[in-house]
């Protein structure tokens, strides 16, 4: 049986919580930390912010992110995408940049409107 | 000789500074009967929240996620909606008050020089990083030594990475986000070492930006050697004890190009070099009366420009009542003679903002944002006016990274005049 | 075939270089790096020494006093930044109090013009930082502090008006004499054939030596100094330089104003082998710190915004060596230049021209000399007037890249195209000062790398710091390679 530990970010306590492969958690202080350690394990997000080549006056980078958390394992696969785009100005917060990045039906969106 | 006198301007309120916190202010400090002018220094508007592509900001002023852009397009475009005057690329190089207004002395290479009379000045010029010099870092002079935020604008503006492999000095925030991002980018992030035993940054970004990607933090460490003829080449770094000094014995050695520097930010109150405008030693910022007004009438200060602020939330929530108070002055509702009651941090508190409520002015309710010199999991911060306690709030958590803040309101105080202390009391 | 070839960009070398060039003669300056006055030039304490240290019939006594009378002419012509500051000797104890009475005899013998003695209440009058506990001090009115690199800058720019010629980058490897003259060999590549050597290398002149001598006459032991720099917002802390007493160790730990308002602490001393360590030290800088105080009071140590430090060209012949070699006299060592040097230079030049090449007078003078240099006065000297005036005629004028020491773009793209230019963050910082003030550059840097690279036509990430091949960027992101 394995153990894996990791410390919740659901609150600032940061409780040090550890999960077996039956998925027991222990070391958490609340109910929020049991689904956080489950969902670490089982299958973990993030949001990935970063930028995508643009042709503007103004810079040469726009700032983006995926539309909601996607797979923690896909993160590099995401870089991966955003390094073949580029955009061209203007571009609006919220445009799309890639639509449904990698078949996962999550979106990378601009976040910065870059006009000129 | 035919004479350029350069553009001259009357405005009622200059705002220093077109980011979080410029912005904010002079949202709240414009109405119909006033005239107010933002100066930015850069292209555009929002100041380094452009450059601040993560997310969590906003989560208190409007209860979402936002990354740095997203967060600042939401007040360019009230900003705009309001019809603001504003001037971009601009420098303002110096302020002066010879008789009854200031004159704001600014460039850019349209208007040239730009003199700008006022009656209230705005400082939201954000913050500087500490520098190697400032922190003394001994070793080589090479190249690869660069200030995080530096190396965050080089990488998500410009496009370019400072270097391929990393060792970052400081887990504050900016140091943890650039782990995550230069190792996003394709570069090796060896390490961060931190000074003090805790890291001062979110405990969320110590497992999304370190742990995630294996990246180790060494607690009570800090750099004492660089070495390298050209570009750096290799770093040590030792355990220190509880006064600071490096261990003798626990050097550690790593190859790398690239040194970050996370070590600390200083408002920036340089424009005030010709006035006398009071700091504090401890912030570095303007010292600030619950109106966020300085010692000089009419000149007041907010965000990164008068304290450093973990949050940018903070920022525009102060930034805002700052402006409202200069909208105030403009109009002559705030009564020019002072009478201030001084706030003074005691056992355990650094330092609060504002440092003193002017009693002349005092009918609202007055937020005291300060920080404490140490990390605790509970505590209680006490209000006092000599031994009269007048206040009481317990905490969790509290840390020296985080702001903390509480609220006075006039009918608590006993007097007019015994100063007011606040103390943190931890079991 | 060239009459002169100079090596070393120093301000040694640079004046030599200039004073030749009032002859009708061909020169050429030879520095190896890619910029001049990069070595002991660039980190110094910057004074102009009265001559009241250097031991009486010394060669370093007879230049350095010289030389402390040739600045205020060099500066008006070089248009070189200088204040007449003055210095105080500071004596602590009877021991000190007793050396500071011979030095006081000292500075007579070596022929310092002004020079007093003073005791505790009249120097504090004058010097309200100075540190409590003085007991007498030795007032130097004639003292002065320059700009160091701006001499050598200076001093290389006219000399090219004049028809002098250099080249950066260009590192000596090998001397061979031959009959008359010498052939120098520049990076392995490159041989010139010159009639004279005048070696001007710094810590590196024992090793030119010894392509020409047999037996070395003086060996380089260089000496490591580190400094502090106070933000110039303590402008007026001190006005004037403060010396401990000197002891056998070197003129110890000073307190030094600057010409933009800042002001240095140090140096420290200390020998090394090695040629290029220029490390700082926390255990040094903390030295610095106890000794600064024994000097002046309130030392506003938060101020601090830099630490660097450098290396003096000390031999060990204990005086300059400067003296014709013994086989091949064509071959001028211009040697051991550590402490009073920079004070000294415009007399070394002057005593290399005029004492050892051209004893006999047969070198023809120019008849159209032109002795000063054309110098824009810098944005933020310019009054408002000059500043719209400036702005008229070229409007980049109104773009402030640095704000801490108000540099306009307009400066940095004349900087990048000047004679003497050196295309680096760092050579970009010795000419206009961007990136000197409190935030060390840390929000022009980005700017100054963009304008760099537009002007010369290179990606930033080919933009070097300071030497060849130290870029600041590793690679541009999101390009397929």
């Amino acid at each position: 049986m394995s153990v894996k530990s990791m410390i919740c970010i659901v609150c600032p306590v940061g409780c040090h919580v550890s999960i077996d492969d039956n998925h027991t958690v222990t070391g958490n202080r609340c109910k929020r930390g049991e689904t956080y350690a489950i969902k670490e394990v089982t299958n973990p997000t993030r949001m990935i912010t970063s930028t995508v080549k643009i042709k503007s006056n103004l810079t040469t980078r726009l700032s983006v992110k995926t539309s909601e958390p996607i797979a923690k394992t896909l993160i590099f696969e995401v870089m991966d995408a955003l390094n073949s785009v580029e955009m061209q100005a203007p571009v609006s917060t919220d445009d799309v940049v890639i639509k449904n990045v990698l078949d996962t039906g999550i979106d990378i969106l601009a976040t910065r409107t870059i006009l000129e | 000789m035919e004479r350029n006198e350069g553009e001259t301007m009357n405005v009622d309120i200059v705002v220093i500074g077109g980011g979080a916190s410029g912005l904010a202010a002079a949202l709240s400090a414009k109405d119909e009967t006033n005239s107010v002018i933002v100066l930015e220094r850069e292209h555009v508007l929002g100041g380094i929240l452009n450059q601040c592509i993560h997310n969590g900001f906003g989560l208190h002023v409007f209860r979402e996620e936002l990354t740095g852009p997203e967060y600042a397009s939401r007040f360019i475009e009230k900003f705009h909606a309001e019809n603001i005057d504003y001037k971009l690329d601009t420098t303002v190089l110096s302020i002066n008050k010879p008789d009854d207004c200031f004159i704001v002395e600014a460039y850019n290479n349209e208007d040239g020089a730009l003199t700008i009379h006022a009656k209230a000045v705005i400082l939201s010029s954000g913050c500087y990083e500490r520098t190697r010099g400032q922190i003394k870092l001994p070793g080589a002079r090479v190249a690869g030594i660069m200030p995080a935020g530096s190396a965050q604008r080089y990488l998500n503006i410009d496009g370019y990475l400072a270097g391929k492999d990393v060792f970052i000095l400081g887990s504050g925030d900016i140091g943890l986000i650039m782990a995550r991002r230069m190792t996003l980018e394709g570069a090796k992030v060896h390490g961060v070492a931190e000074l003090m035993p805790y890291s001062n940054g979110l405990t969320r970004n110590i497992v999304q930006c370190l742990h995630d990607f294996d990246i180790p933090l060494y607690l009570s460490h800090t750099v004492t050697d660089i070495k390298g003829t050209k570009r750096l080449e290799e770093i040590t770094i030792q355990e220190v004890d509880e006064n600071y000094q490096p261990i003798a014995g626990t050097e550690k050695k790593f190859s790398v190009d690239t040194l970050l520097l996370s070590v600390g930010l200083v408002p920036d109150t340089m424009v005030f070099e010709s006035m006398d405008l009071t700091l504090s030693p401890i912030t570095k910022g303007a010292i600030v009366d619950h109106t966020y007004q300085s010692n000089i009438p009419g000149i007041f200060a907010c965000g990164n420009a008068l304290h450093v602020h973990d949050l940018v939330d903070w920022v525009t929530i102060e930034s805002e009542k700052a402006g409202a108070s200069a909208k105030r002055y403009v109009a002559g509702e705030i009564k020019e003679e002072r009478n201030n009651l001084t706030i003074e941090p005691r056992e355990g508190i650094r330092y609060t903002v504002p440092q003193s409520i002017d009693m002349n002015n005092f009918k609202e309710p007055v937020t005291v944002m300060f920080r404490v010199t140490n990390k605790y999991d509970v505590g209680t911060f006490t209000v006092k006016q000599g031994d009269t306690i007048i206040q009481q709030k317990k905490a969790r958590f509290i840390a020296p990274a985080e702001m903390e803040s509480l609220m006075i309101k006039p009918e608590q105080l006993i007097d007019q005049t015994t100063p007011i202390t606040i103390e943190l009391e931890v079991k | 075939m060239l009459d002169y070839v100079i090596i070393g960009g120093g301000v040694v070398g640079t004046l030599i270089a200039r004073e030749l060039s009032k002859y009708e003669v061909s020169i050429l300056l030879l520095e190896k790096e890619n910029d001049i006055g990069n070595h002991a030039t660039l980190a110094n304490s910057a004074i102009i020494h009265s001559g009241h240290d250097p031991k009486p019939g010394s060669l370093k006594a007879q230049l350095c006093v010289r030389g402390n009378t040739m600045y205020e002419t060099l500066a008006k012509e070089l248009k070189i930044p200088l204040i007449f500051s003055g210095a105080f000797v500071v004596a602590r104890d009877q021991e000190e109090v007793d050396t500071l009475d011979l030095l006081y005899q000292r500075a007579l013998h070596n022929g310092v013009k002004e020079v007093a003695l003073l005791d505790a209440d009249e120097a504090q009058n004058r010097e309200g930082n100075l540190a409590d506990g003085v007991l007498k001090v030795l007032d130097l009115p004639t003292t002065k502090v320059t700009y160091p690199w701006e001499v050598a800058i200076a001093a290389l720019e006219n000399a090219l008006l004049n028809g002098a010629q250099f080249k950066t980058n260009a590192k000596v490897t090998k001397i061979s004499p031959v009959n008359d003259h010498f052939i120098v060999e520049i990076n392995q590549q490159e041989e010139i054939e010159a009639r004279y050597v005048i070696n001007a290398a710094g810590v590196y002149a024992d090793e030119l030596a010894s392509f020409v001598e047999d037996d070395l006459p003086y060996r380089i032991t260089p000496r490591r100094g580190e400094y502090f720099v106070l933000d110039k917002k303590v402008k007026g802390f001190v006005e004037r330089v403060l010396y401990p007493v000197p002891s056998d160790k070197g003129k110890g730990v000073l307190v030094v104003p600057q010409v933009h308002g800042n002001i240095l602490l140090g140096p420290t001393s200390e020998f090394q082998d090695a040629k290029e360590n220029r490390d700082n030290h926390s255990d040094h800088l903390n030295w610095i710190r106890r000794d600064s105080e024994k000097l002046a009071k309130n030392i506003p140590f938060d101020q601090i915004i830099r630490t660097f430090s450098g290396l003096r060209a000390t031999s060990t012949y204990h005086d300059f060596y400067i003296q014709p070699a013994k086989k091949h006299p064509q071959f001028i060592h211009v040697a051991g230049i550590d402490s009073p040097g920079l004070t000294a230079a415009p007399a070394i030049a002057e005593y290399v021209v005029k004492t050892l090449l051209n004893r006999d007078q047969r070198l023809p003078k120019k008849t159209d000399f032109n002795p000063n240099r054309v110098k824009k006065k810098p944005f933020y000297e310019s009054h408002f007037e000059e500043k719209l005036q400036l702005f008229k005629e070229d409007h980049r004028h109104g773009h402030i890249v640095c704000k801490c020491e108000r540099v306009t773009e307009a400066e940095v793209v004349a900087a990048i195209h000047s004679p003497v230019a050196s295309p680096t963050i760092k050579g970009i910082k010795k000419r206009v000062r961007a990136g000197s003030g409190l935030c060390q550059g840390g929000y022009c840097e980005n700017t100054i790398v963009k304008i760099i690279a537009r002007e010369l036509n290179i990606p930033i990430s080919e933009v070097d710091y300071y030497e060849k091949e130290t870029p600041i960027l590793w690679k541009e992101t999101k390009v397929k390679r």
